[in-house]
């Protein structure tokens, strides 16, 4: 398509020309710190709700294991819990009720394992992110 | 991209930018520059995801329109008030400015359109450049700029 020659000379006529650039980059500056600031903040935030999360895996997994101590200090010919009703699913559950309890516990500990992980890598990556930004900004 | 580059690529394209929203607020530069501000610091948001390619004004100026057509959205109300104080007061928005009649012919076009011949007659850009800029099809631009031109013509009587 070609361009209209009339309406190119209007255009390139009315190109602005702006006195004020010093002024428009001092406020976007400001408005930039502002962000800056938000963001810290935020992030500051999410790390300290990711170490809450990663104390109470911590305590889940406490939790756990001594769940799991008493499991195996129990003896071991006593069920766990019984049921005095008489159904062969609820005499299958305290028959094996040991086995049980010890396969929730250890998929509860491994989630938690697993999280605590997951949250401290971002924790991590969050930090890392942060002494990069505040060392190009006094790299300035 | 670090702060300092994107600022040092800012200083670089601020006038463009500035110019383009000049004209797509019909020149009132308090919007314009409202409007830069804001769609500057989306780019530095989002500046870590930007691969340089040579291309940061256009990124820059994608970033600006898609800024400029939520204000439009966002203050549908306002702007039919303000066209129609325009119509009947025939008040110029900015009476200092030198190219009055040019601003108020691209107010009667619609967002896109204005967005459009903007991007073709001031900011120099293909066809092509256009449609990655506005996120539309070649043909949809080329349309815009047809029906555009035709009414910036008539009502500029060029």
């Amino acid at each position: 398509m070609k361009k209209d020659k009339a309406l190119e000379d209007l255009f390139l006529a009315q190109k602005p020309q702006f006195d004020d650039s010093d002024a428009f980059m001092a406020s976007l500056t400001r408005r930039l710190d502002a962000v800056e600031y938000l963001k810290q903040y935020q992030e500051a935030t999410i790390r300290r709700y990711k170490w809450a999360m990663v104390a109470t895996f911590v305590i889940g997994i406490i939790s756990g294991a001594v769940g799991i101590t008493f499991l195996l200090a129990a003896p071991a010919n006593v069920p766990l819990f019984t049921f005095h009703m008489h159904s062969v699913f609820l005499q299958w559950l305290s028959e094996n009720s040991r086995m049980i309890v010890a396969i929730v516990l250890s998929l509860l500990m491994s989630f938690g394992l697993i999280s605590i992980i997951a949250n401290l890598q971002d924790i991590v990556r969050m930090k890392k992110r942060d002494s990069y930004s505040v060392a190009t900004e006094y790299s300035l | 991209m670090t702060r300092e580059v994107f600022i040092a690529y800012v200083e670089r394209e601020q006038e463009a930018l500035r110019g383009f929203l000049l004209a797509l607020c019909c020149g009132k530069k308090d919007d314009a520059d409202d409007l830069a501000q804001d769609a500057l610091v989306k780019a530095y948001l989002a500046s870590a995801g930007y691969q340089d390619k040579g291309k940061f004004r256009s990124w820059l100026f994608k970033i600006a329109h898609n800024t400029f057509l939520n204000h439009k959205a966002s203050c549908r109300t306002m702007n039919s008030i303000d066209e129609a104080r325009t119509l009947i007061g025939g008040t110029p928005a900015d009476a200092s400015f030198a190219h009055q009649d040019l601003y108020l012919a691209l107010r009667t076009l619609p967002p896109k359109e204005r967005s459009a011949i903007t991007l073709f007659y001031l900011s120099g850009y293909s066809i092509k450049e256009i449609a990655a800029i506005t996120d539309t099809s070649e043909d949809a631009v080329k349309k815009q700029l047809s029906r555009g031109r035709d009414k910036l013509k008539e009502r500029l009587k060029l």
